[in-house]
């Protein structure tokens, strides 16, 4: 039902746009409406790579260099119709996607955009050098229609439509599934998405494949309306540019952004160009340029996101009064200060053998042993630089040890990619939070729930039940944006606890927050525990430490310098000195 | 689009007051307007060819109006509708869409400078049946069985398979001996690679030539002294430097002369336009450039001294490259074909272009104004342009030369 409705905007648009178009009869109108639908199809593919994954890529003229030239030379030298030859392009993108991806998502942020500058660059003296500087289509005065050369311009835009609409239709569906919460979980953390038990490599694969394909398709049938193929005009820098230019500029991110886009600058720069060229040469380019840079000053998301938080914030002061009770509680059982000395009785859940790397000359971790038991809840602190998070990064995946064994459930795991050892049962929680911001609560859990849901249904299902074990079902619609940070420490908690771990890492999950509030998130992490989690967790905060947690783990330089029960260890005057120095064991002492 | 439209009126009709003032007649009638189309790239990197082109269609339309206009239309008036092709394939196949959807009553038009965009214009105007001459050469233009494509100029294949037999002529009767070894040193533009081609393939062996350099460079030539390195090694008597970008040729000249090599130390000859452009002594001396050649579709030549004086005088352009007088000449050329159609329509005027033969061409070296079934101009010559003392003149075919060509002597 859901999903019938969701299509219906996209169909009524093109419906919409096609009955324009057929009103259409100045050729010349025709061929721009011709070119929107292709320039929003394009800027759609780059959307489904980089908005979603927040790759950002500058080199998506070659996939659609390959789709034209592709096109073009197959009936050139093989007098192939372009109804087949679209298809094969398409394949022949999908692989170019694959081969690119593969070693260039070994690259992050701004190198990864620059690595993928250079693919149409090369490419494009790859064809020149081919000898293919100028290709014509073959005209076709016998079997027009067979290879897709229309007396009549209306059909273009139909076909141009068709396409759009079906890369939308896609789109959508990649967006609310499983494929696309994962690509929005890389966009906004790849770490936090990798531990949350998302293969991010393959993810990213997928994505660009698909990507490529979409492109490759209509650079074929750009090649079609164009007639005329250069290397300049299919993988010039100015076509992996239209394509960040409309997506950018409509919204990134979002079905509607690069159609949005499309529809707004592509007959604007032809307008422009049909109206000043002329008279002033190259004022259309000064105002399109100028028109782009207020456009991304004043939405720098694009059009669309600064409509719709318009919208919102009109809706909103109705909204409000509505649900008059914001502020979130968790209602979980209070402290029981009693229910501690769990530990040590349990089965092992997890077991740290010498556990060693090291940076260079710096020893981050040096031979770290301990052993976590079933629903005991570990502390490990240790004054900074202490090693700790490292430690954490060499449980979960993050970092390959240099030496010595993690062993899950008697399994050793130690050199597994994270979104692995996620799935053998550890979830963890960041020091730095990472919530997805514009995704509502529910939906930021979800992202981690796939890790253990075959089905989307039970992803949402075990999301919720997340949800709720923290306490924030009553803002569950909320968006992450506009959320405390005790409640953002909930959800990422709640994040990590949709997967459904056995084992919980928790990354100083009580930095940042209030001593009221700090005692709610233990109180929730308490009952975790008493749930069946079993709990490491690092803390600065010793005061919340000690009625929190079973036993401790003391690092200092990447050691461990003691271990045992709170009491115990909060008067071993190696952790004082640890933590305040030589001159304060004395006073301790006293 | 009416703006457009009120643009160019203003602008014919001055050009039109023009006219009437030269030809000194103080009330004309008003005649019929027919309307004839110059679809060139005027914004973005190629403006400047675009403007010289205008140029030469201006002043044509202006000559043709003032010596009465086409007399079988009873004195009917030319109009130029001037179109920005932009600076991409998609931009001038764009404007290619807007010419003939938006000025229905054009009967002919030309353009489009660069092949590129003279391919992507003519799958336009092939489609909507308006002829089109231009003055690109590359093969392809005329190898696509289009009937309303007209090419004055020499194909880039048949430029080089003229061009380098009279050259070798040139330098065997200068300097007593035939040269032996050539260097070859291009970018790798459409145009380039196609006259290399031909080269390679051909000619270079039939005229007993041995390739020693070849050096292929993708535009912008970022540093020639690898290129001009190999050149001074290998000490060819010939080296052909063929750049399609104003800068590239600076580049390569100011090394060669920088080197040693200049001063017809190697008697140094190009393929295009390029190199004898006015922009080149904005960045480079007289002295860099003398004695340097070039072959050429076409060049202001002997019998054009009153059209370079004018242009001179109204533009401020120190000589006329092919850019404007093969405009220039295309407007006669479809005053002619309207005189010989009759009557003011796209069909014919196609038509009154196949089927034309009127002599011996004034405005395009060598040949006739007929076309073959391909639409190439029959006999399309070449001229060769060689600077002397600060200007590239035409020093061949006698019958155009302005003044007698020097081969460098070692």
């Amino acid at each position: 039902m859901l999903r019938t409705r969701s299509f219906l905007p996209p169909l009524l648009f093109t419906l919409a746009y096609a009955a324009l178009s057929l009103g259409v009869t100045n050729s010349y109108y025709q061929l721009i409406l011709t070119l929107v639908p292709v320039w929003a199809v394009f800027g759609l593919s780059w959307n489904l790579l980089s908005g979603y994954t927040g790759l950002i890529s500058f080199g998506h003229a070659a996939f659609f260099g390959i789709g034209a030239y592709a096109t073009a030379l197959g009936q050139i030298y093989f007098d192939i119709s372009p109804w087949l030859l679209i298809p094969v392009a398409a394949v022949l993108g999908g692989i170019a996607g694959l081969l690119i991806g593969f070693p260039t998502f070994r690259l992050q942020g701004h190198y990864f955009a620059l690595a993928m500058l250079a693919y149409p660059l090369a490419i494009l003296y790859v064809f020149e050098w081919l000898g293919f500087q100028e290709v014509t289509l073959p005209i076709k005065r016998n079997a027009p229609i067979a290879y897709m050369q229309f007396s009549d311009p209306h059909i273009y835009t139909l076909l141009g439509l068709a396409i759009m609409l079906a890369t939308i239709v896609l789109t959508q569906v990649i967006e609310r599934s499983r494929f696309g919460m994962a690509l929005l979980a890389i966009k906004q953390n790849e770490a936090a998405a990798e531990a949350a038990g998302i293969n991010t490599l393959a993810w990213k694969l997928r994505a660009i494949t698909l990507s490529g394909a979409i492109a490759a398709t209509i650079g074929g049938f750009y090649a079609q309306v164009l007639l005329v193929v250069t290397p300049q005009s299919v993988f010039g820098m100015l076509v992996s540019a239209q394509a960040l230019t409309v997506a950018m500029f409509g919204g990134v991110g979002t079905v509607w952004g690069p159609v949005i886009g499309s529809v707004i600058l592509i007959p604007l720069a032809e307008v422009l160009h049909a109206e000043a060229g002329d008279r002033f040469p190259g004022i259309q380019g000064v105002i399109f340029g100028f028109a782009i840079v207020c456009v991304i000053l004043l939405a720098p998301e694009g059009l669309f996101w600064k409509l719709r938080d318009l919208l919102r914030k009109r809706m909103a002061p109705k909204a409000a009064a509505a649900d008059v009770p914001e502020t979130a509680v968790a209602n979980v059982t209070a402290l029981k200060p009693a229910s501690q000395q769990r530990a040590a009785t349990g089965e092992i859940m997890l077991e740290v053998k010498n556990l060693s790397r090291s940076f260079g000359g710096l020893k981050a971790v040096q031979n770290v042993s301990f052993k976590l038991h079933q629903n005991e809840i570990l502390g490990i602190i240790g004054p900074n630089g202490a090693g700790k998070t490292t430690l954490f990064n060499l449980l979960n995946g993050f970092l390959k040890p240099s030496e010595g064994e993690v062993l899950i459930g008697g399994r050793n795991m130690s050199g597994q990619r994270p979104h692995v050892i996620c799935e053998a049962g550890i979830g963890r929680t960041f020091q730095v939070m990472r919530p997805f911001l514009r995704m509502s609560i529910l939906d930021n859990v979800v992202v981690g729930a796939y890790v253990r849901a075959r089905s989307d249904e039970v992803a949402r299902k075990l999301a919720s039940d997340a949800v709720a074990r923290v306490g924030l079902s009553a803002v569950a619609d909320r968006l992450a944006g506009e959320l405390s940070t005790k409640e953002l420490r909930l959800m990422e908690l709640a994040r990590a606890i949709a997967g459904q771990p056995r084992i919980l890492l928790l990354d100083e999950t009580l930095a940042g927050l209030g001593h009221g509030e700090a005692d709610e998130v233990v109180a929730v992490i308490q009952q975790l525990a008493r749930d069946g989690t079993t709990i490491a967790i690092i803390e600065h905060t010793m005061q919340a430490m000690v009625r929190l947690v079973d036993r401790f783990v003391v690092l200092d330089h990447g050691a461990v310098i003691t271990e045992g029960l709170p009491e115990v260890v909060t008067r071993d005057n190696r952790v004082i000195e640890a933590y305040l120095g030589k001159k304060w064991v004395g006073h301790a002492a006293n | 689009m009416k703006k457009t439209s009120n643009g160019l009126t203003r602008r014919t009709v001055l050009s039109g007051a023009a006219a009437v003032g030269l030809a000194g007649v103080a009330h004309a009638q008003t005649p019929a307007e027919i309307k004839v189309g110059l679809i060139v790239p005027l914004s973005g990197i190629y403006t400047r060819p675009g403007q010289v082109m205008k140029m030469g269609a201006e002043m044509g339309i202006e000559h043709i109006n003032a010596q009465g206009g086409i007399k079988a239309l009873g004195g009917a008036k030319l109009k130029l509708v001037v179109i920005d092709c932009g600076d991409t394939t998609e931009k001038a196949k764009n404007a290619a869409q807007r010419m003939v959807a938006q000025e229905p009553d054009l009967v002919a038009a030309t353009g489009s400078y660069l092949s590129s965009f003279t391919l992507a214009v003519t799958e336009v105007t092939e489609r909507a049946e308006l002829p089109v001459l231009t003055l690109s050469y590359s093969d392809l233009l005329t190898d696509r069985g289009f009937k309303y494509i007209f090419q004055t100029a020499a194909t880039a294949s048949r430029q080089s398979e003229l061009g380098l037999p009279t050259l070798m002529k040139l330098a065997e009767n200068a300097s007593g001996k035939k040269p032996k070894t050539v260097a070859m040193l291009m970018d790798n533009t459409a145009t380039s690679v196609a006259t290399a081609k031909a080269l390679k393939e051909r000619l270079f062996a039939q005229e007993g030539l041995q390739l020693v350099v070849e050096e292929v460079w993708t535009p912008p030539l970022s540093d020639a002294t690898p290129l001009i390195q190999k050149v001074r090694s290998t000490k060819p008597d010939l080296l052909l430097f063929m750049p399609n970008a104003v800068s590239d040729a600076k580049l390569g000249l100011e090394k060669i002369s920088e080197f040693g090599l200049g001063q017809g130390k190697i008697p140094t000859v190009s393929f295009s336009i390029t190199i004898a452009e006015p922009d080149m002594l904005q960045s480079v001396s007289p002295e860099t450039v003398q004695g340097i050649m070039t072959i050429v579709a076409n060049w202001g030549s002997k019998g054009h001294e009153a059209l370079i004086a004018e242009l001179k005088a109204k533009y401020k352009e120190p000589w006329m490259t092919q850019n404007v007088i093969s405009t220039y000449g295309d407007m006669w050329l479809m005053k002619e074909a309207l005189e010989k159609a009759g009557k003011a329509d796209r069909n014919a005027v196609a038509q009154a272009f196949r089927t034309m033969d009127a002599g011996p061409s004034k405005y395009y070296p060598g040949g006739q104004l007929k076309f073959d079934e391909k639409g190439r101009r029959i006999g399309a010559g070449v001229v060769i342009v060689q600077w002397q003392s600060g200007v590239p003149v035409t020093v061949y075919p006698p019958e155009l030369a302005q003044a007698q060509p020097f081969w460098p002597k070692k």
